[in-house]
């Protein structure tokens, strides 16, 4: 009996994600061009939200690399340009992606706190200067133009990499391993002395979010033709984000998705019905939104729900 | 409009890109997919301007390129794209020249590490070696960069006459600040972007602070009677003397549009392109006309220089609305 209801539970959660991904995948037989580039740009921030709190959210280490990550993607895409058919690219880029992750790991993660904050951010900066120099000094200029590929293929290939990042993110946060990240959140020490090889399952970890940046990079890269690199390591890529993902809310996987859609549709309608003051009301947004919601969004359903059902339990009771 | 028998009334639709690419190619996909816009305006800055143009030509939507420009763009096939700006590949040439004339003999090159400072860079010292200019320095800084004062100084002390700097207008601020600071002076002081700006560099320096500087550009109400009327209907308009860069190109790209759409008779992007980038219509500067790969070829000017408060053209050639002044008298004390 209990084991139908397991495998029940278990079919229809896979359902879901199954109805949803056809959905998207039918999508552009009856969306509009516009909304299909709107659908694409959230993607693109869906996939660094739901990486970066793959890593960040479970063990508390505040990444702010992303933009790195994605930059290093978005210059494999510039570099390769045709040379390669195009799904190798994406994946070049994110291999490209993970190895400098595992690496920068490597030297990094044993910084905590602040000092990992620091260093992460610094690898932008670090990044872009390395290539703006590369660029000025051996190859003699700083431009470089991407093949661009259309609306649809752009869509498909993001559409593939976010049901790829999470499945993996699933199946990470459900395994022993994503229970051993959790550990390594709440005390690092007692979790090494537990015999959770705490750095290889940080680096690794980390990397596997790198990778998934670093091919978002290099799908985003078509779409924008023309990169330099300013433009491949924005420093607000890093920041947007954390942001999202801390405004969704970081318990839930769900969570990131939620945060970085709303943020993505909000950007979108304030850009274009306010464009004067749409900095201000965002930050407002932002302000209002960290004071009063801890928990992000997510959190803040979660206990309507609680709420609501203790109220429902006591009026059955009463 | 003679498609429509009437005057078309224009309503204006703009978007902020936050200076942010991504954001500026999804905005213009907008304007073209979503507000069906009949006509399109570029972004500013060279690097917006070539991710915009491959966009608008893949709708076949007649971009104006105003504000930027590169060689670059003509490696890829545009034909909805039309270059209005001059940049090196005129500019650089013209000012070795210039150069040449005064008797400049040793320079130091500085430039933007990014699209335009490197293109000039580049662009700049084998037209100077040409004319027997020795180029003792050639460096180029990061954007974003604080302080100049090591570049000046280095300048100086390989006693150069002419100091060149391909910059954007934060940097070019610093470079003449810190240049009066320090009281280093070259016989020749470029800069591309800034000197074109009354607003911005002559209101900050002054007029005897700017008294020599050499910029890009360049035009001032003496380059053609459309030229006085552009700068005496700007100031009226606006109450400050208009860009001697760009202020007539675009003014006078937009007598062009406007000319080849009233000809055209219709909105059809392609048929408007056609007239284009074929016809020579009468504008404020003179006759305007694109050649075969839709640059604009009359420039009404390549270099400028303050004197005594107006943004002379001092090409070598009948643009010319003034000799150069060289070499630049001294930045003014300070009190």
């Amino acid at each position: 009996m209990n084991g139908r209801i397991t495998t029940l539970n278990r079919l229809q959660r896979g359902i879901v994600p199954l109805v949803l991904l056809a959905v998207f995948a039918l999508s552009p037989l009856v969306l509009k061009q516009y909304a299909l580039i709107l659908l694409t740009n959230t993607f693109m921030y869906i996939i660094l939200a739901v990486s970066w709190s793959m890593f960040s959210g479970p063990t508390g280490y505040i990444s702010l690399a992303p933009a790195a990550f994605f930059g290093a993607g978005v210059y494999t895409s510039a570099v390769l340009g045709f040379a390669l058919p195009f799904p190798l690219i994406v994946i070049t880029g994110g291999l490209a992606s993970f190895c400098m992750a595992f690496l920068v790991g490597a030297l990094t993660l044993r910084l905590r706190g602040i000092y990992f904050v620091m260093f992460t951010f610094g690898l932008v900066e670090l990044l872009l200067n390395f290539v703006l120099w590369w660029e000025v000094t051996v190859t003699g200029t700083t431009g470089r133009v991407v093949p661009p590929l259309g609306n649809t293929t752009v869509f498909y290939f993001m559409l593939a990499i976010l049901a790829c990042l999470l499945l993996t993110a699933f199946r990470l946060k459900h395994s022993k391993y994503g229970f051993a990240l959790q550990s390594i959140g709440q005390g690092e020490e007692a979790a090494a002395h537990t015999g959770i090889h705490v750095t290889a399952l940080k680096m690794n970890t980390f990397a596997l979010s790198a990778f998934f940046m670093g091919a978002a990079g290099v799908v985003m890269a078509t779409r924008w033709t023309y990169i330099d690199p300013r433009i491949a390591f924005n420093p607000t890529l890093s920041f947007l984000p954390v942001l999202m993902a801390i405004f969704g809310g970081l318990g839930q996987l769900y969570g990131p998705i939620i945060g970085a859609a709303i943020f993505t549709y909000l950007e979108e309608f304030l850009i274009t019905r306010f464009p004067y003051h749409y900095m201000l009301i965002f930050g407002i947004t932002m302000v209002i939104a960290i004071r009063y919601l801890p928990d992000g969004l997510v959190g803040l359903v979660q206990k309507a729900w609680k709420q609501w059902s203790r109220r429902k339990h006591g009026a059955a009771q009463g | 409009m003679e498609e429509y028998g009437r005057k078309l009334p224009v309503e204006l639709k703009r978007y902020d890109d936050k200076s942010d690419i991504g954001t500026m190619a999804n905005l213009i996909e907008k304007l073209i997919l979503e507000d069906k816009v009949d006509f399109l305006f570029p972004p500013w800055g060279t690097a917006w301007l070539f991710a915009a143009a491959p966009i608008a030509n893949k709708y076949g939507y007649i971009l104006i390129g105003g504000p930027g420009g590169a060689l670059k763009l003509k490696q890829i096939d545009l034909p909805y794209f039309f270059q209005v700006l001059n940049f090196s590949d005129t500019q650089a040439p013209a000012l070795a020249e210039i150069f040449e004339e005064v008797g400049v003999k040793t320079a130091a090159v500085v430039y933007r590490g990014d699209l335009h400072g490197i293109e000039y860079g580049e662009a700049m010292v084998p037209f100077f070696e040409e004319r027997g200019i020795e180029v003792k320095m050639k460096k180029s800084y990061p954007p974003g960069i604080k302080d100049m004062s090591s570049l000046l100084k280095e300048a100086d002390g390989l006693n150069v006459d002419a100091f060149v700097a391909a910059c954007y207008p934060d940097g070019g601020m610093m470079l003449t600040s810190q240049s009066m600071e320090l009281g280093i002076n070259f016989n020749a002081f470029f800069m591309t972007v800034l000197p074109f700006s009354p607003s911005l560099f002559k209101g900050t320096f002054g007029e005897r602070g700017v008294e020599g500087v050499m910029g890009g550009g360049a035009w001032n109400a003496k380059t053609s009677p459309g030229a006085r009327d552009l700068v005496d209907k700007f100031v009226n308009l606006f109450g400050e003397e208009p860009d001697y860069w760009g202020g007539l190109y675009y003014w006078a790209s937009l007598q062009h549009f406007r000319q080849a759409i009233e000809k055209a008779g219709t909105l059809d992007q392609k048929k408007i392109r056609d007239i284009m980038a074929s016809e020579r219509f009468d504008t404020a500067l003179g006759p305007y006309w694109y050649d075969e790969d839709r640059y604009f070829v009359n420039h009404p000017g390549e270099i400028g220089q303050w004197q005594k408060g107006v943004f002379e053209v001092i090409d070598v050639g009948e643009k010319r609305t003034a000799p150069p002044l060289y070499p630049k008298p001294p930045w003014p004390k300070k009190k």
